[in-house]
C-alpha cells in the first residue's frame, strides 16, 4: 500500500472517530431527560407574595398532563432542555380560561426541577420560581439488595427471554 | 426408479433438517395444548423477533471464518449492558439514549472482540469451549467492574442504581425513560398485532450488510479462512488478523443487539441479562437449521419463530399435559441444551465422516495408480 | 574473557528461572502466592488460623473425588471432563433411591454408592460410546452433554414416583425438594470416622482416608497393563493402536470411570455437606472440579494423583479463606470475583497451551 492510501485511510478513520463523538455529544444534549414538577402554590419573594390562581390546566405537546388547583403538584416528563408548555388559567371559580404558552430554558444538570407557576407567572426572577426536586431516600429497599454471590457457581434464575 | 429417488430425497431432506423439523412438530403438539389463541401468539412473536433476531445475527461472521459458535457474544452483551447503566445514570432518554448507548458499547465491545480473537488464536481447533470459558471468565471481570468500581472509580450519581451501601450497581437498573422506544416509532398495529416498523428495519440493514460483507475482499478472505487456514495462508491471508476482526465485529453487533433486546425488555437484569443471552440465541439459530459451520439469515429467522414459539408455548402446555407449570419450564430449558447438544454431535460426526471419506477416496486413488503402474 | 563468562551464567540462571516458571505456569505461580499471602494475612486480621485451616480440609475432604475423576478421562486423551454433571446425576439418583427405599444412617451411605454404580456404569458407558463417535471435540459436546442431562433430571425429579415424606414436597406430595437434609441419613458418617478434634483443628479423618483409598486405588490401576495402556492411548494414539491397544475401548473405560467417580464424589460432598441439592445445583459442578485440577498443575493431557491434590487444596483453599480475610481486611467481598477470574482464568490458560496428542 502506498503512502498516499495509508494517510487517507487514516484520516478516513480519524474521521469517523470523530463523527462518532459528534453524535455522541449531540445527543447527550439532545437527549437528557428532566422531569418537571408544577407547583401551584403560594409564595413569598423579597416582600412580593404570589397569589395562586383557582385552577391551572398544563399542556405539554397537546396533552392534559395536570389540572392544578391551589397547593396542588402536577408533573410532566421531558426531553431537552427547551420546554414548551401551555397553560390554561382559571383565575376565580366560574371565571374564563387564560390560554398562554411559556417556553422554559431547563438547567442541564437537574434531574427533576420544581417550576412555581404562580410565581413564573408574576414574573418573577428565575431563582424564586425554578429550584431542584430531591427525592427522598426510601429505606424499604435494602433487604431487597441481595448482591450475587453464596455459593458455587449458581444458575441464574431462568427468567423470560 | 423415479420413485427411489425420490424417496431418498425426502430422507436426504430430513436428514438435512432434522432439527428444525423436530421442533416444527414439538410446536405443532404444544401450540394446541398450550390454548394461547393465535393473536397472541402472533403478537408475542413478532415482539421476540424485533427483540432477538439482531443479537443473534452476530453469531454469524464468527461462523463464516470457520471459527464455530460464538459463545463469546455475552462479552459483547456485557458491553452494551454496562453502556446502558451509564446511560440511565446520566439521564440520557428516549432514541438519544439508545443511540448513545450503541456508541459508547462500541469502544468496550472492540476491546473485549479483540481479547477474544487473540485467546481464540492461541487455541486453534477448541474455539467453542475456549470462547464459552472466556464468557465465564468476564463475567468475573464484569462483576468487578459493576459491582465495585462503578462508584468510587467510574462516577455512578443517581441512588436508583447505586447500592445503598455507595458502590455497585443495584440488581435491576429501571430503562423506564427508554423502553420500548425504538420500538414504538413508527409501529404499526395490522389487526391488532404490533409490528415494531423501526426495529425491523435496523434487522433488515444488517441483513444487507451482511450480505455485502461477504462478497467484500474481507468477507472472502474470511470464508477462505474458515474453509482451510493453511490455504488461506498460503494464498497470503492473514489469518489471524482476519480472525481477530471476525470476533470484533461479531461482538460490536452483540453489544447493539443487546442495547436493543434491552430497551424492549425495560429494564436490565445487572448480573444475570447477559448470562444466559448467548446459549439462547445460539439454541435459536441451531433450531433454525444452522450448523456450526454453515448458517444463513433465514436460519437466524425460522429459527427465531421456531424456538420461541416453543418458548411461549411449553409452561402452558406443560401444565396442561402434566399438571405442573414447572415442568413447562423446565422443558424448554432442555430443549435448548438437546439442541445444541444434537447440533454439536451432528456436526462432529460429519466432520469425522468426510474425513474418513476423502482418507477413502485417497486410498482408491493410490490403489488404481498402482494398478496401472503395474499394468 | 571473564565478563562472557559472567554473561552466559547470567543468562542460564534467567532462562534456568524462565524455564522454571513456564514448566509451573504462571498463573498457578500466582494462584500459590496468593493462598500463601492469605496464610500469613489471615492472623493479623482476626481470623483464627487453625479454624482456616479445618474448614480448607473439610471443604478438600468433599470435594477431592470430583476432582480425581477428572484423572482418567485425561489420561486417556479425552481431555477435561466437563460432562462430569452426568456422574453426579448418578449419584443423586442412588442418593434420592436409597432414601426412598427406607435405608437410614451409614447403611444408607453404602446403599447409595451400590445403587448409583448401575446407574454410572450405564450412563457413562453411553456416554463413552458418543465421546468415541466425536473425538476431537470432545469437551463441548462433554459440556452440553452434562447441561441436557442436568435438565431433563429436572423434569424427572418432578415426575419420577417419589414418596417417601422427608424428600416430597409437603403440600403437594410428590415432587422432590430442592434441598434434602440428610440427617438421619448418611449426614457425616464418613466425617465423624475417628475425627480428631484439637482446639479449633478438626479433620475428618475418616473422607481422607476414603479419598485416599481411591487415589491409592486409582494410582495403582494407573500403574497396572490397562493403566498404562489408557496413558498411551491419551500421550499418542497412533502409536498405541500399532502397539494392538483398542483405542475406543480404553476411552470408554477411562469414561465409565469418571463416570462412577463423580458418582461417588456427589455422595461423599452430600455427606459432608448434610444435604442433597437437586434440580439445577449440579449444573456448574464440572468447573470448580475442572479448574482445580488444572490449578494443581494438570493440563489438558497430562494429571497425576499428586495434581488433584494440590489442586483441590489450593482451590478449596481460596474458596474458604478469601472471603473471610478480604471481609476482614478491606471490609469488601470481593471472594466471587476472584474464585470466578482464578478458576476460569486458569482454565483458560490450560486451554490456549499447545499440547500434544489431543487437538
Amino acid at each position: 500500500m502506498d503512502n498516499a492510501s495509508k494517510t487517507r485511510r487514516l484520516l478516513f478513520r480519524l474521521g469517523t472517530v470523530l463523527i462518532l463523538i459528534g453524535i455522541c455529544a449531540v445527543m447527550m444534549i439532545v437527549g437528557r431527560g428532566h422531569t418537571v414538577y408544577f407547583d401551584n402554590k403560594q409564595l413569598e419573594y423579597n416582600g412580593t407574595t404570589c397569589e395562586c390562581p383557582y385552577k391551572i390546566k398544563v399542556l405539554v405537546k397537546d396533552e392534559q398532563v395536570a389540572n392544578l388547583k391551589a397547593k396542588e403538584r402536577g408533573m410532566a416528563t421531558t426531553i431537552g432542555q427547551n420546554f414548551a408548555m401551555t397553560l390554561k388559567i382559571t383565575q376565580e371559580k366560574g371565571g374564563d380560561e387564560v390560554v398562554e404558552t411559556y417556553q422554559l430554558k431547563l438547567p442541564y444538570n437537574m434531574d427533576g426541577i420544581v417550576v412555581n407557576l404562580p410565581a413564573y407567572l408574576e414574573g418573577l426572577p428565575e431563582e424564586a420560581w425554578m429550584s431542584e426536586f430531591v427525592p427522598i431516600a426510601t429505606e424499604s429497599t435494602a433487604e431487597d439488595e441481595e448482591v450475587p454471590g453464596g455459593d458455587e457457581f449458581e444458575m441464574e434464575d431462568l427468567g423470560d427471554f | 426408479m423415479n420413485n427411489k429417488s425420490f424417496g431418498k430425497k425426502v430422507l436426504g431432506f430430513v436428514q438435512d433438517n432434522t432439527v428444525p423439523l423436530m421442533f416444527i412438530v414439538i410446536c405443532a403438539i404444544c401450540i394446541p395444548l398450550s390454548g394461547f389463541s393465535a393473536s397472541y401468539l402472533i403478537n408475542e412473536i413478532v415482539t421476540r423477533m424485533g427483540r432477538n433476531i439482531f443479537l443473534i445475527l452476530c453469531l454469524l461472521i464468527p461462523i463464516m471464518a470457520g471459527m464455530g459458535l460464538n459463545f463469546g457474544m455475552t462479552l459483547g452483551a456485557m458491553a452494551g449492558e454496562i453502556a446502558l447503566i451509564l446511560v440511565s445514570d446520566w439521564q440520557i432518554w428516549g432514541i438519544p439514549g439508545v443511540v448513545l448507548a450503541m456508541i459508547l458499547s462500541i469502544p468496550i465491545s472492540v476491546l473485549l472482540g479483540y481479547f477474544c480473537g487473540k485467546i481464540l488464536n492461541m487455541a486453534k481447533g477448541r474455539e467453542m469451549i475456549t470462547s464459552y470459558i472466556i464468557s465465564y471468565f468476564m463475567n468475573g471481570i464484569y462483576q468487578l467492574i459493576v459491582l465495585y468500581m462503578m462508584g468510587p472509580i467510574i462516577p455512578i450519581k443517581h441512588s436508583s442504581i447505586k447500592l445503598p451501601r455507595g458502590y455497585g450497581v443495584r440488581n435491576t437498573v429501571s430503562l423506564l425513560n427508554m423502553r420500548q422506544c425504538l420500538d414504538n416509532l413508527l409501529a404499526v398495529r395490522v389487526g391488532g398485532v404490533k409490528i415494531p416498523v423501526l426495529t425491523f428495519l435496523i434487522i433488515g440493514v444488517l441483513c444487507i450488510f451482511i450480505i455485502w460483507f461477504r462478497r467484500t475482499k474481507l468477507g472472502q478472505d474470511m470464508r477462505a479462512v474458515g474453509q482451510d487456514m493453511n490455504v488461506a495462508r498460503d494464498a497470503g491471508i492473514k489469518v489471524e488478523r482476519t480472525r481477530i476482526i471476525s470476533m470484533i465485529m461479531s461482538t460490536v453487533l452483540a453489544g447493539f443487539g443487546m442495547v436493543i433486546y434491552l430497551q424492549n425488555m425495560g429494564n436490565i437484569a445487572t448480573y444475570s441479562s447477559h448470562s444466559q443471552i448467548g446459549m439462547f440465541c445460539i439454541a435459536a439459530l441451531l433450531v433454525g437449521g444452522a450448523s456450526v459451520d454453515r448458517a444463513s439469515i433465514g436460519n437466524v429467522f425460522l429459527g427465531v419463530i421456531l424456538f420461541h414459539t416453543m418458548f411461549i408455548v411449553a409452561p402452558k402446555a406443560g401444565a396442561a399435559i402434566t399438571g405442573d407449570s414447572m415442568i413447562g419450564e423446565y422443558f424448554r430449558v432442555f430443549a435448548s441444551y438437546g439442541v445444541v447438544t444434537i447440533s454439536l454431535i451432528m456436526y462432529e460426526t460429519k466432520k469425522r465422516k468426510n474425513k474418513s471419506l476423502v482418507g477413502q477416496q485417497l486410498a482408491q486413488a493410490q490403489k488404481e495408480e498402482e494398478a496401472q503402474n503395474n499394468g | 574473557m571473564n565478563e562472557t563468562l559472567v554473561d552466559r551464567n547470567n543468562i542460564t540462571l534467567r532462562d534456568r528461572l524462565k524455564n522454571m516458571v513456564a514448566s509451573f505456569g504462571l498463573p498457578r505461580l500466582i494462584i500459590a502466592g496468593f493462598l500463601l499471602l492469605l496464610f500469613i494475612a489471615a492472623p493479623f486480621v482476626g481470623a483464627d488460623f487453625w479454624t482456616q485451616i479445618s474448614n480448607t480440609v473439610n471443604r478438600f475432604s468433599w470435594n477431592a473425588i470430583m476432582v480425581l475423576a477428572m484423572v482418567p478421562m485425561i489420561h486417556s486423551g479425552c481431555g477435561l471432563n466437563f460432562g462430569l454433571p452426568l456422574g453426579i446425576i448418578s449419584g443423586l439418583l442412588g442418593a434420592t433411591l436409597s432414601i426412598e427405599f427406607g435405608f437410614t444412617g451409614p447403611l444408607s451411605f453404602v446403599m447409595a454408592i451400590l445403587i448409583a454404580t448401575p446407574f454410572a456404569l450405564v450412563l457413562g458407558a453411553a456416554y463413552g460410546w458418543l465421546l468415541n463417535k466425536i473425538k476431537g471435540g470432545e469437551m463441548m459436546i462433554a459440556t452440553y452433554v452434562g447441561f441436557s442431562s442436568v435438565s431433563f433430571m429436572c423434569m424427572m425429579w418432578l415426575l419420577l414416583p417419589y414418596h417417601s415424606p422427608t424428600m416430597v414436597w409437603g403440600f403437594a406430595g410428590k415432587g422432590l425438594r430442592t434441598t434434602i437434609s440428610l440427617e438421619g441419613f448418611y449426614d457425616k458418617v464418613l466425617a465423624n470416622f475417628l475425627q480428631i478434634n484439637i482446639g479449633n483443628l478438626s479433620i475428618p479423618t475418616g473422607t481422607l482416608l476414603f479419598f485416599a483409598l481411591l487415589a491409592w486405588l486409582m494410582w495403582a490401576f494407573l500403574h497396572t497393563k490397562t493403566g498404562t495402556a489408557m496413558t498411551a492411548v491419551g500421550s499418542n494414539p497412533t502409536f498405541a493402536r500399532a502397539a494392538g491397544v483398542n483405542v475406543d475401548r480404553m476411552r470408554l473405560l477411562s469414561v465409565v470411570m469418571s463416570t462412577w467417580l463423580a458418582a461417588i464424589g456427589i455422595l461423599v460432598y452430600e455427606q459432608g455437606f448434610g444435604f442433597i441439592q437437586l434440580y439445577m445445583a449440579p449444573f456448574y459442578m464440572a468447573l470448580p472440579a475442572v479448574s482445580a485440577i488444572l490449578i494443581g498443575g494438570a493440563s489438558v493431557n497430562k494429571a497425576s494423583i499428586a495434581n488433584v491434590i494440590i489442586g483441590t487444596f489450593l482451590f478449596q483453599g481460596i474458596v474458604t479463606m478469601t472471603p473471610t480475610v478480604m471481609n476482614s481486611a478491606i471490609h469488601m467481598d470481593m471472594s466471587e470475583v476472584i474464585r470466578v477470574v482464578a478458576s476460569q482464568g486458569m482454565i483458560l490458560y490450560a486451554l490456549t497451551r499447545k499440547t500434544e496428542g489431543t487437538k
